[in-house]
């Protein structure tokens, strides 16, 4: 048989055991207050009998028997605080309080006793009260007996005894109680967040937590769950916008190469073209579409990456130098005036290799694009606002302000590039790049139209300092 | 050389296998890790052309295996998966180069010989010859004929990597990897541009053309 759900929870299983805990410590506490109690009562007694019993003794020794019979005598009509009992030889009562020894069988010289004194009141009513005494043979041979009644000791320490029993009772039920109530608590905060982990799971990412706003230990689970959600979310719905982006993408250039060969098998059938030429060809447009699929690729994982993927921390000045110098011959020998600037004591945590790919990029075009005689100008900068701006000016056409969001987007070539390498891909990744980095790409107008050229383009790839 | 290629794409090994024997070498295929390991542990191979996903061992696994024995042949993994950190863990298994599918044959072919090559010369050289050219790498001069070259640091590395390959086809891909330490393919002929600076210094002058055009792969530094 199962539990009830509350009572299989954490915080009631922890309640039993703090209980459990709490009871042999209070049963040990009782233990305690009951032997210093109650023995301390019975050792006064003792001390108080013992005592009485030593001063009859030495009224005894010095005066005789008589004169012990008369001091019996005498303290019997007192106060009756204590009980006495003098007997003869054979144990025959001759004075004291008591009508015969609750010593049954006494025998040698001294003995204690615990007993239970029966009092006859005057309405005829019986009580027992706790005694005890002690018993002695006097060196005449009479016996003498001194007792004490104990009842009031005895009840007092019997009163703290079912005190601290009604305490400890008490304690465990509003243990119990404070248990069920910590339990159904806790239960309600947890069966909160499990439906939402159970409604996640089955597929629903939307799905988030209430965040109370009481700064709680809930709250800061629910806000971890419902910040792992938002990046569950992102990254899955990143992927499968991969997926139908790579579908999308690689359907126009495969159809292409299929169209190609198809129309090739007919030329060769017909002897119009050469069969090793359309091979070349059909390898050629191959290696196009792998390229294709290598960049696409690249973006949608970029684009599916949450965080920036195996993040560095890198000068990225030492980066874009390192580039330049790639560079730096192209554009000579294609009569750009190059120049560099670049700021020292930069840092930034990001993907060395991505950033210099984007840059790279945006060096491929500046460099198509500027006419000989131009210049590109690459610097490497901190904003005012600590932002990283890695940027690169060039002389060439540009790109009109309405044209400047639509070329990040995938394949898009604007008219003017028709005739030049590459597929549309560069400043998709870039774009890219800059998104994996929570950065983005500023596409701007250069230094503005001289002569028959210009107005230039500027491309920034700003990246966030490191926080 | 004696090449072994595991692979599981059967077509792929034998269209690697008929390139590869085409440029002169003895190839034997292996469809899986663990045939490739009784493969490699049983003869010997000059390079060993491994993919890194596969049934029942994988490529990490095999090589992870083959070092753990001391074979020191050079690997060559080929892998689908071209993350910098998919590069990472594959050469940290043990191999000595990584090359992303789809690859060119020609590509593969000059990786091929690169790593061939570097087994041979283990040695620390201080000095690279090939033909008359002449590189002291302490005293960082470059000679031909007995003339020195004056050369940029980035043309002297360039001309190192060309002269421990020499005769060998390399790629711009290679160059870009091992000179520059770049994992892309820049869509402007950036190293054609280096490569012709530094041909015009190594060349000029000379009636033979030292530093060559391969079409199709790459360049060669010919004796």
């Amino acid at each position: 048989m199962r539990l009830p759900r509350l009572f299989r929870t954490t915080p009631f299983r922890l309640t039993l055991l703090f209980l459990l805990l709490f009871a042999a410590a209070a049963s040990a506490f009782l233990a305690y207050i009951y032997i210093a109690t109650a023995g301390e009562a019975t050792s006064r007694a003792d001390a108080q009998v013992l005592h009485e019993m030593q001063s009859l003794e030495t009224i005894y020794r010095s005066d005789g028997f008589s004169v012990l019979n008369q001091a019996v005598i005498n303290r019997t009509r007192g106060e009756r605080l204590l009980l006495y009992l003098l007997m003869n030889k054979n144990g025959q009562p001759i004075s004291g309080s008591l009508t015969r020894s609750p010593m049954r069988d006494f025998a040698g010289t001294r003995d204690w006793l615990s007993f239970e004194l029966i009092r006859r009141d005057a309405d005829g009513s019986i009580t027992k009260r706790p005694a005890r005494g002690l018993e002695e043979t006097l060196p005449g041979g009479e016996r003498l007996f001194v007792g004490v009644d104990v009842g009031d000791a005895e009840s007092y320490a019997a009163k703290i005894l079912r005190a601290l029993w009604g305490a400890g009772a008490l304690v465990i039920l509003l243990g119990l109680a404070g248990g069920v109530l910590v339990s159904r608590n806790v239960s309600r905060n947890m069966s909160s967040l499990t439906a939402v982990i159970d409604r996640a799971r089955g597929g629903d990412l939307g799905v988030r937590a209430t965040v109370r706003g009481t700064g709680d230990e809930y709250d800061e689970l629910a806000a971890g769950l419902n910040d792992m959600l938002d990046r569950l979310e992102r990254s899955v719905g990143g992927l499968r916008h991969a997926g139908d982006a790579i579908a999308h993408d690689l359907r126009s250039p495969l159809t292409r190469l299929r169209a190609r060969l198809e129309a090739a098998v007919i030329e060769v059938e017909a002897g119009r073209a050469d069969a090793k030429a359309a091979l070349q060809q059909a390898l050629e447009d191959a290696d196009g579409v792998l390229r294709t699929f290598a960049a696409v690729l690249a973006i949608a994982r970029l684009e599916a990456a949450v965080d920036t993927p195996s993040p560095n921390l890198f000068d990225p000045a030492a980066l874009a130098a390192s580039v330049a110098e790639l560079y730096g011959p192209l554009c000579e020998d294609k009569g750009l005036d190059f120049k560099v600037e670049l700021a020292a004591g930069l840092n930034l945590k990001g993907n060395p290799e991505f950033v210099a790919q984007a840059l790279a990029n945006i060096l491929d075009n500046a460099v198509k694009y500027t006419p000989a005689g131009g210049a590109i100008m690459l610097r490497a900068r901190r904003r005012s606002s600590g932002d990283i701006e890695l940027s690169v000016t060039d002389t060439g056409p540009g790109i009109g302000p309405g044209d400047r969001a639509r070329v990040v987007e995938r394949f898009v070539r604007l008219e003017n590039s028709r005739n030049e390498p590459g597929v549309g891909l560069g400043l998709s990744l870039v774009a890219a790049v800059a998104r994996a980095h929570h950065g983005r790409l500023e596409l701007d107008e250069g230094p503005g139209a001289i002569d028959q050229s210009g107005p230039g383009l500027r491309a920034a790839l700003v990246l966030p300092m490191i926080t | 050389m004696r090449l072994l290629i595991v692979e599981d794409d059967l077509q792929a090994s034998g269209a690697m296998a008929t390139g590869l024997t085409e440029a002169g070498h003895d190839c034997l295929c292996a469809a899986d890790g663990e045939a490739g390991l009784a493969a490699a542990r049983a003869e010997h191979f000059d390079v060993l052309i491994v993919d890194r996903m596969m049934p029942r061992l994988d490529g990490v696994g095999m090589v992870e295996s083959l070092r753990k024995d001391g074979d020191q042949t050079p690997v060559l993994f080929l892998s689908a998966l071209g993350e910098i950190t998919d590069r990472v863990t594959g050469l940290r298994a043990g191999a000595d180069d990584y090359l992303v599918k789809p690859y060119a044959l020609a590509e593969l072919a000059a990786r091929v010989e690169a790593l061939a090559r570097r087994r041979e010369t283990g040695s620390v050289q201080t000095l690279l010859r090939v033909g008359d050219l002449e590189m002291d790498l302490i005293g960082r001069q470059v000679r031909r004929d007995g003339k020195a070259i004056d050369l940029q640091p980035r043309e002297f590395q360039l001309l190192e990597f060309l002269m421990r390959h020499g005769g060998q086809s390399v790629t711009r891909t290679m160059l870009l990897e091992k000179v520059w330490g770049y994992h892309f393919d820049p869509q402007t002929n950036v190293i054609d541009v280096h490569i012709s600076r530094l041909r015009s210094k190594i060349d000029k002058g000379f009636e033979r053309a030292m530093l060559q055009t391969v079409r199709g792969a790459g360049y060669r530094l010919e004796a």
